[in-house]
């Protein structure tokens, strides 16, 4: 494993640890924005879209 | 969520479920980070559901309606959360809300399904996506592996785990 791939995991690793430390209530309205998100991106991709040629 | 949860205690409160405990990907994300879902499971036990009544979510559905909350396939849109209402289906169901984990959301009580319970019970269930999240759960250290142990074997589920584990756990150890 390359030195930067060892670096990313290991960064990932730690930014989990972190959010997983997140009270239930933090995590929560982390859930909500993380679902506001997804349906906004269906949203997008139920619109029509123009087609060419 | 807050009023999501605050809906489903008043539900308590008022005789329409029993024991309750969340359950699925929002569980999970009491142990974990948080694991991103556009619904809520919640296992809930019926109070008609004894001497071998017909298990029926009906009064749920009934109630719910009746507060203004709509229905959406068999989920019912609750302070814009959609919630599924599932009754357990066996033993480790049962046991699962039984033993919950009671906890707060903002002032708000609630309970939520063990580490471990939502681990057997994602084994048994066994989908692609039970078996990631099953992993999530291994490599965060927070199962209790006696705790583990004893719940797959009252089970019947140590064959299956022992698979779960040659095959996805054999090279990290």
């Amino acid at each position: 494993m390359s030195e930067w791939l060892r670096k990313m995991l290991e960064s990932k690793r730690r930014a989990r640890q972190r959010l997983a430390a997140l009270s239930f209530s933090e995590k929560l309205k982390l859930l909500e924005k993380l679902r506001d998100r997804s349906r906004t991106i269906a949203l997008v991709r139920e619109k029509p879209t123009k087609k060419y040629g | 969520m807050k009023a999501t949860l605050d809906i489903i205690n008043r539900m308590q409160a008022d005789g329409v479920i029993g024991q309750y405990a969340i359950g699925g990907a929002v569980g999970a994300t009491f142990y974990l980070e948080p694991v991103a879902t556009l619904d809520v499971d919640i296992f809930v036990s019926l109070p008609t559901a004894s001497s071998g009544a017909l298990l029926t979510l009906a009064p749920i559905y009934d109630y719910l309606t009746r507060c203004g909350y709509r229905t959406e396939g068999e989920y019912v849109v609750i302070e814009d959360w959609p919630v599924q209402f599932l009754p357990p289906t066996n033993a480790l169901g049962e046991e699962a809300v039984a033993q919950a984990v009671a906890t707060e959301v903002e002032g708000v009580p609630t309970r939520v399904i063990s580490a471990e319970h939502l681990v057997a019970m994602a084994l048994q269930t066994g989908r692609a996506k039970d078996y990631s999240r099953i992993l999530q759960f291994v490599e965060s250290g927070v199962l209790d592996a006696d705790k583990l142990d004893a719940i797959l074997n009252r089970h019947g589920l140590l064959g299956k785990w022992e698979q779960f584990a040659n095959k996805f756990l054999k090279e990290n150890q």
